[in-house]
């Protein structure tokens, strides 16, 4: 059982890692990643104008705002990759790649999972920062981006982590629409040969397992550093500082 | 150093302002002023409107009506953004709860609003904070963080913070009462030097000794008026009003 593992992965492990790129489409381990990663990034920026839309006093902002973190939380994330597969090809005209369609959803759906943390992250600052920022004659704007954003999203950082976490085991989905990913890989594999669809499976729960986990334990870490930061125990180095987190903004 | 209410100009005036929190009428016809280089401190039972009211001034709180300007500006009513943030860096401001930035150390916390808002350089911004640092008596403490600070420390750091704008007026709310015992002193003696260079100040504080010994005049207030105007000898030793009589009586026992 385990030599028929290592096996597969010897002969596959190619597959398993780029798909059947350059001959087709990238695929496998890697397009997991850059879509994860690629996920992550641009529902990022989202996610901060909508949580920012959702603290506004201003209706015309905050209730579409919060109509789509609603929808957007309140369904299954496979309904939404079914939506976008079929209404934006209608809506543009013409037909999307897998890839493109999955990314556009995970963004939209991790956007509005993120908005939901960062704005907790404001929230549990209380008024007094704003306040002290408003009253040295920063404008709103400014107090967020030098004073309040820095520390929320710092705060926030294990919970955008475990995010990012679940944005990875949620790819996996792309499988339903042919996004040629690592999943979709695996799958091939285990048409090929047939027999041993315990084996792929195990390969694909291993895989993803170990990259999930580790970074959780990133996230764990992570977050005792937060905690002892705040206790004031030790200095914090350089890069681990917030500035560093929203200078890429 | 008293100034005369008449001679010098006004740097804050009041005029018949209101304020209602909902049913509770917060601010009751404040109609006052406080000249430039004057320390006036505002005392009171808790509750009696003293932190509502400074508050008024930079607009941390909105008034319902009547009218305050600062030095010689309208600040209530229809003011532009970008003239209540410049308004707000020209006047001081320190909380009682500190608000120092967590993230930033001692230094970044005095550099920022002077780089980031009115473009200092960094380096002159820099020197400018340590200069304030070493007249808080906190330069050794330039890189640490505010968490890595005692109270009076982070106050001290506050106060810097705030000076580091370079207003022409600060406003203290409370600033010592968060503060263990053996730390208020430290925090009077910076505002007690400010006092001494004519910066126009005003002080809500329970701090009587202070009140005695720096200000030029006091407020006493309750529910929201002031009910007496004193400079603090006639205060302390005469004071006119009933409530105020009371109050200065059960701060002695």
């Amino acid at each position: 059982m385990i030599e028929n593992i290592v096996s597969i992965v010897q002969e596959n492990w190619l597959l398993l890692l780029i798909g059947q790129y350059p001959n087709g489409p990238l695929g496998g381990l890697a397009s997991t990643f850059i879509l994860s990663v690629l996920s992550i990034v641009l529902a990022f920026p989202v996610g901060i104008l909508l949580a920012l839309a959702r603290l506004s006093p201003w209706r015309a902002v905050l209730w579409p705002a919060t109509a789509f973190v609603y929808v957007a939380r309140g369904v299954p994330l496979l309904m939404l990759i079914l939506w976008v597969y079929f209404m934006v090809p209608l809506l543009i005209g013409r037909t999307v790649p897998g890839f493109v369609t999955m990314l556009v959803t995970l963004v939209l759906y991790e956007a509005a999972f993120l908005s939901e943390i960062i704005r907790a992250g404001i929230l549990a600052l209380g008024r007094g920062q704003m306040e002290a920022a408003r009253s040295l004659g920063h404008g709103y704007f400014g107090a967020m981006r030098w004073v309040i954003l820095p520390q929320a999203l710092y705060n926030m950082l294990p919970s955008i982590l475990s995010q990012f976490v679940s944005t990875i085991k949620e790819t996996t989905l792309g499988y339903v629409i042919n996004v040629p990913e690592l999943t979709f890989a695996a799958n091939q594999i285990n048409n090929r040969l047939l027999t041993q669809p315990f084996e792929v499976f195990a390969i694909l729960a291993i895989v993803y397992y170990v990259i999930c986990w580790s970074l959780t334990k990133a996230a764990t870490t992570l977050e005792r550093r937060i905690a002892a930061k705040r206790a004031g125990t030790r200095r914090i180095a350089p890069e681990l500082r917030p500035q560093a987190l929203t200078a890429e903004l | 150093m008293s100034v005369s209410q008449d001679a010098a100009p006004a740097m804050i005036r009041f005029s018949n302002v209101n304020k209602h929190y909902g049913q509770y009428h917060a601010l009751v016809d404040i109609d006052a002023s406080v000249s430039k280089g004057e320390v006036l401190v505002v005392c009171g039972p808790s509750g009696s409107g003293k932190s509502t009211l400074i508050r008024t001034v930079n607009r941390l709180e909105e008034i319902d009506s009547g009218s305050i300007t600062f030095d010689g500006r309208e600040v209530s009513g229809r003011v532009g953004r970008a003239d209540l943030n410049r308004l707000r860096s020209r006047i001081g401001f320190v909380f009682q709860s500190f608000n120092l930035f967590p993230h930033l150390s001692t230094l970044e916390n005095i550099t920022l609003s002077p780089i980031r808002i009115n473009g200092v350089k960094k380096d002159l911004a820099r020197t400018k904070a340590m200069a304030l640092l070493d007249r808080v008596g906190l330069a050794e403490k330039a890189n640490a963080y505010p968490a890595q600070l005692s109270g009076g420390q982070q106050q001290r750091v506050a106060i810097a913070r705030a000076l580091a704008m370079e207003p022409p007026a600060m406003l203290f709310d409370e600033p010592t009462s968060a503060l263990d015992p053996e730390m208020v002193g430290e925090v009077l003696a910076v505002m007690k030097g400010l006092a001494a260079e004519g910066m126009t100040m005003i002080c809500v504080t329970h701090e009587m000794g202070f009140a005695r010994e720096v200000a030029d005049r006091i407020w006493f207030m309750d529910a929201g008026r002031i009910l007496e105007t004193a400079d603090p000898e006639t205060f302390f030793t005469n004071p006119q009003h009933p409530r105020a009589q009371r109050f200065l009586s059960d701060l002695r026992h």
